[in-house]
């Protein structure tokens, strides 16, 4: 009688102890819609678009194969193919696919990958002879600066770097966004840079951006001319394809090590650093790497790509 | 007591078959398992191979094998349901664990597992089917020629090992024979018995072995009576079995079958992301040959004479 009261209570604790670690039975409980995104070639040809409902069992993985024909290697862990599209040699350039969430690159793998629901999960096959860490992108707008990374939270900082008005657009459109500002750049906030490439290339994470997309992940440079710079557009191979004009403005993003993204709304003149802080739009935005903007039109980058 | 596994000689097709014919036979049966996870196909080769230790006499070393087999199976399906974190259709979720990560048990993993079980079972009787039915005497007569040296160890291996056998169920019988007041006897002390016993078993054998002149070097006579070859003079040849085109026969046609019904899409089977279990005309018409193959070992009945 006592042992068999014993055992009822050490199962009851058991049972107890399975439940607070998270444990259940089934895929457990709906988490809420997370947004699937595929792409080729930098984000210029879509694949597929969707809104699913995710649940606390699911990873990135789990719900990729549930919406594309996927193909995986290293039990099931690394996607070799998606609808058809596989790692590959074309034209003597490597192609793979990497998956970002809300605009971050993931440290780890999709398998592992846990959901939280609100992600936009964008997964991109590309080139990736320039570099094969793409470290943030711009694409998922506002995404980064209103749900965290990594699955946390982070205050978001906007620092006016010289960028004039440039810099109340941008906090604005933040704001728009359902974005709280701090005020001040509290230790781990996102940061905004805003500002003319002569006063943003002190900052070491966006200073990055001068040692190629190796270094930032960024598929564009800043070249001394006149006394001042000049935007360059990389292509996918990570060469200069063109130069911009003067009044060109620059989104883009980037973190250094594995510190916070760091965005840069940036431009050689205050008049392209304003033309850039008017990029940051959803639809302007989306589902690029990085985006030019040059006499009010945007350009993608890596520039030529798809 | 006997393994069920042992070599037994009996009068059937498949001991009589050369060594090379009986493993061109069980071979390919056990290449279809490794080359397929088709539960069909998976499921008919089975069959196939538990009937043909059937028809050999060897049903004791098929129901020895299920039962191993199964026992290895189990963990599989088990560690690969803990492992794999694949699959769409979460059965539990069992939290955090170390070095395992998160940890989810899914229908398809356990169907992955389950599938990796049922081919260690099937290669599993493969071999036992072999084991039971394949004199081991003859399959080192027969790799004489090619390597001398493994042949001789592999001979000594397969003669030492059943004697050792013996050797652990004697001690386990007089040990049994003190009577139920004796302390029970360790299996430390019986393994030291069995090691010093086979220790001083393998010196023997080996100053017999350095006395008939095996440490030596072949002689330029010998190797001249050999033919010009070294190694030992050959043995005159034996008469061919009349099964033995039989087993060839169905050993390539199982293969030949099993390697073209491939592209066909006969090996329609895919764990994730949900299960996907093809039965397409090629894969019900393998898994049909593969059972039918299980019937090579059939003994032909004698023609009766008419007065």
């Amino acid at each position: 009688m006592i042992r068999s009261r014993g055992t009822a209570v050490a199962t009851a604790l058991l049972l107890a102890a399975l439940a607070t670690a998270g444990c259940g039975l089934g895929p457990g409980a709906d988490v809420g819609s997370v947004e699937l995104t595929a792409t080729r070639e930098f984000g210029s040809v879509p694949m597929l678009e969707r809104s699913l409902e995710a649940s606390e069992s699911d990873t990135v993985m789990r719900l990729l194969e549930g919406a594309a024909d996927v193909s995986t290697r290293y039990g099931g862990g690394y996607v070799q193919s998606i609808d058809g599209f596989e790692e590959a040699q074309r034209g003597g350039h490597p192609y793979d696919w990497f998956f970002y969430v809300d605009g971050v690159e993931s440290p780890i793998g999709a398998a592992e990958y846990r959901l939280r629901g609100g992600e936009r999960i964008w997964w991109d096959y590309r080139d990736w002879s320039a570099t094969n860490r793409v470290p943030a992108v711009v694409g998922s707008w506002p995404a980064p600066f209103v749900r965290g990374y990594e699955g946390e939270r982070h205050p978001v900082a906007v620092e006016c770097e010289g960028g004039g008005a440039a810099c109340g657009v941008a906090r604005e459109a933040l704001e728009a966004a359902g974005v709280s500002v701090s005020a001040g750049s509290p230790a781990g906030a996102i940061r905004l840079l805003v500002g003319p490439w002569a006063r943003l290339r002190s900052d070491p994470a966006a200073a990055q951006v001068e040692a190629g997309p190796a270094t930032s992940g960024v598929f564009a440079d800043f070249e001394r001319r006149d006394g001042g710079y000049e935007l360059l557009g990389l292509d996918s191979g990570g060469e200069v394809a063109r130069g911009f004009g003067p009044g060109a403005g620059l989104v883009a993003a980037t973190r250094r090590y594995e510190g916070p993204p760091v965005w840069l709304v940036t431009g050689a003149t205050p008049a392209a650093v304003r033309a850039a802080a008017d990029l940051l739009d959803a639809e302007k935005l989306r589902d690029h790497y990085a985006v030019a903007s040059e006499d009010g039109k945007e350009t993608p980058l890596p520039l030529g790509a798809g | 007591m006997r393994s069920p596994f042992a070599y037994m000689p009996r009068f059937g097709p498949l001991q009589a078959a050369s060594p090379a014919a009986a493993v061109a036979y069980l071979g390919a049966l056990a290449a279809v398992a490794f080359l397929y996870s088709s539960p069909l196909v998976l499921l008919a080769t089975g069959v196939a191979l538990a009937l043909a230790g059937r028809l050999a006499g060897a049903w004791g070393a098929v129901r020895a094998a299920i039962r191993i087999g199964l026992a290895i199976a189990l963990p599989i399906v088990l560690v690969n349901a803990l492992v794999v974190n694949r699959g769409e259709t979460v059965l539990a979720r069992l939290g955090e664990w170390p070095l395992f990560g998160q940890v989810d048990v899914t229908a398809e993993a356990l169907a992955d597992g389950a599938v990796f079980g049922l081919r260690a079972v099937v290669v599993m009787i493969a071999f036992a089917v072999y084991s039971a039915c394949v004199d081991p005497d003859r399959v080192l007569r027969a790799l004489r020629p090619l390597a001398g040296r493994s042949a001789l160890t592999a001979t000594l291996v397969s003669r030492l090992v059943p004697v050792a056998a013996a050797d652990a169920a004697r001690l386990r019988d007089a040990a049994r024979l003190r009577g139920p007041g004796a302390a029970e006897v360790g299996r430390a002390p019986l393994a030291r018995r069995l090691l010093a016993g086979s220790l001083d078993r393998a010196v023997d054998v080996a100053a017999t072995l350095e006395l008939r002149g095996y440490s030596l070097e072949p002689s330029p006579m010998t190797r001249a009576q050999a033919g010009g070859r070294s190694g030992p003079r050959p043995s005159p040849p034996k008469r061919r079995s009349r099964y033995e085109r039989r087993f060839y026969l169905v050993g390539a046609l199982v293969l030949a079958a099993a390697i073209a019904a491939k592209p066909l899409g006969a090996d329609g089977f895919d764990a994730y992301p949900t299960v996907q279990l093809g039965f397409a005309p090629a894969t019900v018409a393998l898994a049909a040959l593969i059972v039918l193959s299980g019937l090579a070992p059939l003994r032909r009945q004698p023609r009766r004479r008419r007065v």
